[in-house]
């Protein structure tokens, strides 16, 4: 029914949602804030890795760990100067949310205004540009599997493996997993607080930096290319249940598949819509996720939901 | 002289526009709490319905069979013998102008009440983020689905003040725009200082008393979504007539981080702080356009450096003067968190 193609395209797509899914619900967790300007962090790790690549023909995939350290750096930062002197001077949620999209606007524009002046210095486009030039790819029997399937696939799992062994295994983690569940409790137990959020803020930022650099492999990047995945990134995360970094990573890959799979069906015959409708997929299923299971995927309750006694 | 005057007029027509937005979402989120990010999508939605109905339902009146005609290929044509019709039948024109602005309204409701639907009785956090994905859901459609205001090529509305020309054309089509405005500004003005208004701040401010006292809460706050989206979906269908054009592309969310810095800068939660900051803004924003003609050529476009420090004044009155520049008055603040916790 799927070619190999479609279905690599999915793989990848989903990565890439599954990294920005697990970064946001980071950050939710911590002040139960959306942080609106994720996906331009995710873009900004694309703009570092193009820039040098044009000005130092550093290979994309090299500068993944620039790309991290940048983006977890910006987050931090972000973090310390709005989010964290907001919520201390009492804001609520509304209020942080409305910095968070304040912030959006400021990366969003800035990268605009970094898209308009570099051109002038390298002489090259820097709008609408993809990597794909530079992956490598590797020869399946009939398949190729393109560089950017087999990296993305690699890292979103040492990524996911390795959160949970530090989330489950170290000391550290399981103060994060605490102050999570209940900040106050965990402070007067000694655990630092403060220390669990910047962590949570920089991971989440460096993720969303490094992950974004896949996306320029597969379609055309600009500075507006932030805010389309931020809204997928939502639909994720809230398939997830927003609390569930676990659960974030199967609505990344709900979310991923249903958008690549879900066009290339209703794209052909007989339906024949036009693939220009493809962000509407995340959208309404998003739409319908609140309707039918707003807590999020984890929650359902399936004996209930097939007829059987509800256990109390 | 006459140019300073076209400039008051020009000016007066936004203002009109933007102080109608800034209401709207004064009402939701600086009396009710509601975080409407979606903004853009209820002025679409009365902006489309001028685009989708003014050109289709006129031109046969104005001897064009559309049946014979692509409209959307042809609806700048279309448009403009729409307009040279109306010049010739005025009273026509105003009732058309007057009812579609009404329409604009009733699809902006209607919107509100639709995308309030899966989310207004969760977290707010739900509920922005709900708003955020309706509107850019509405723009994707409206981008590709042509029946609508023809996609990309966008949708020509007729100019129902053609019956005058020149100055007096301009002036009174901004007349008409600052009337409905201002009727808005004063309704929204009564409602907030009557018991209704009372309501809003208590489930505002103290969700759990209001219900306890009987008060059907999730009731309350879907109408007056529904109310701010038909304020806005009316500035949708006035900014439709006045730019002459309708292009989905023209609704994005930036226009809804606009009308937040008004209300935010003019002090959410106080009438006289939407039409303040919407003053503000738009005195900033036209100044700017002025004096872009005049500046040498940048490296590149000044609007993303005006948003850039858009966002900066924001976080900073967020965090140095949350109350905004004409705050709500702290005695009504007070009145009203005794009233709700009693």
């Amino acid at each position: 029914m799927f070619s190999i193609e479609v279905i690599i395209d999915a793989i990848t797509f989903s990565n890439l949602i599954i990294a920005l899914a697990i970064g946001l619900t980071l950050t939710y967790m911590t002040l139960k804030v959306p942080n609106f300007a994720h996906g331009d962090t995710a873009v900004i790790g694309i703009y570092t890795a193009y820039t040098l690549t044009i000005m130092l023909g550093i290979h994309p995939y090299a500068s993944m760990p620039i790309a991290f350290l940048l983006g977890g750096a910006l987050s931090i930062i972000t973090y310390i100067l709005v989010y964290r002197v907001i919520g201390q001077k009492g804001g609520s949620i509304t209020t942080l949310m409305i910095a968070s999209i304040a912030v959006e606007v400021i990366i969003r524009s800035s990268l605009h205004i970094y898209a308009d002046i570099m051109p002038k210095i390298t002489s090259t486009f820097f709008r609408g540009f993809t990597f794909s030039k530079y992956d490598f790819s590797i020869p399946i029997g009939e398949a190729t599997l393109p560089g950017v399937l087999i990296v993305s696939t690699l890292t979103i799992t040492g990524i996911v493996v390795s959160l949970y062994l530090f989330l489950t295994r170290t000391k550290f983690g399981t103060a994060m997993r605490a102050t999570i569940e209940n900040p106050s409790l965990a402070s007067t137990l000694g655990v630092d607080v403060e220390k669990v959020y910047l962590v949570s803020w920089f991971l989440a930022g460096g993720l969303a930096a490094l992950s974004g650099i896949f996306l320029a492999f597969q379609i055309p990047s600009d500075p507006e290319s932030g805010w389309g995945l931020l809204l997928r990134v939502f639909a994720a995360s809230v398939l997830g249940g927003l609390d569930n970094i676990f659960g974030a990573v199967l609505g990344g890959a709900v979310i991923g598949f249903s958008e690549i799979l879900g066009i290339y069906l209703l794209s052909k015959p007989p339906i024949g819509l036009s693939p220009a409708y493809r962000p509407a997929i995340p959208y309404l299923m998003f739409i319908l996720v609140l309707l039918f299971a707003p807590k999020g995927i984890t929650s359902i309750n399936l004996k209930k939901l097939l007829g059987g006694e509800e256990k109390k | 002289m006459i140019d300073i005057l076209r400039i008051i007029v020009d000016f007066t027509a936004f203002y009109s526009i933007y102080l109608m937005l800034s209401v709207s979402l004064n009402l939701e989120y600086g009396y009710t709490g509601i975080p409407n990010f979606g903004k853009v999508m209820f002025f679409a939605g009365g902006a489309f319905t001028v685009g989708a109905i003014a050109g289709r339902m006129l031109a046969p009146l104005a001897g064009i069979d559309l049946s014979k005609l692509d409209y959307c290929m042809n609806n700048v044509y279309v448009g403009s013998l729409v307009s040279r019709y109306l010049a010739q039948h005025a009273g026509l024109a105003l009732a058309v102008f007057i009812a579609l602005v009404i329409a604009g309204s009733l699809v902006g409701a209607f919107l509100g009440w639709l995308a309030s639907y899966p989310s207004i009785r969760l977290r707010e956090d739900y509920l922005g983020m709900t708003l955020v994905v309706s509107g850019e859901l509405l723009r994707i459609v409206s981008l590709n689905y042509d029946p609508l205001v023809c996609g990309t090529f966008g949708a020509k509305t007729p100019n129902p003040f053609s019956f005058l020309s020149g100055f007096a054309m301009d002036f009174t089509r901004s007349a008409f725009m600052f009337t409905i405005a201002m009727l808005t500004w004063l309704i929204v003005g009564r409602l907030v200082k009557s018991p209704f208004g009372r309501l809003l701040k208590a489930i505002r401010e103290e969700e759990e008393a209001a219900e306890a006292l009987g008060k059907d809460v999730v009731k309350v706050r879907m109408k007056v979504l529904m109310l701010g989206s038909a304020i806005a979906g009316a500035a949708g269908a006035l900014y439709a007539f006045y730019i002459g054009i309708v292009h989905p592309s023209d609704y994005a969310p930036l226009r809804t981080f606009i009308v937040w810095v008004m209300v935010i800068i003019g002090g959410a939660g106080n009438n006289l702080g939407a039409a303040v900051g919407a003053l503000i803004y738009l005195f900033v924003d036209r100044t700017l356009a002025i004096a872009k003609t005049y500046m040498p050529v940048l490296p590149f476009d000044l609007n993303y450096l005006t948003y850039v420090f858009l966002g900066i004044i924001l976080i900073l009155v967020l965090i140095f003067k949350p109350e905004g520049l004409i705050p709500e008055s702290l005695e009504v603040r007070e009145e009203i968190r005794e009233e709700a916790s009693q």
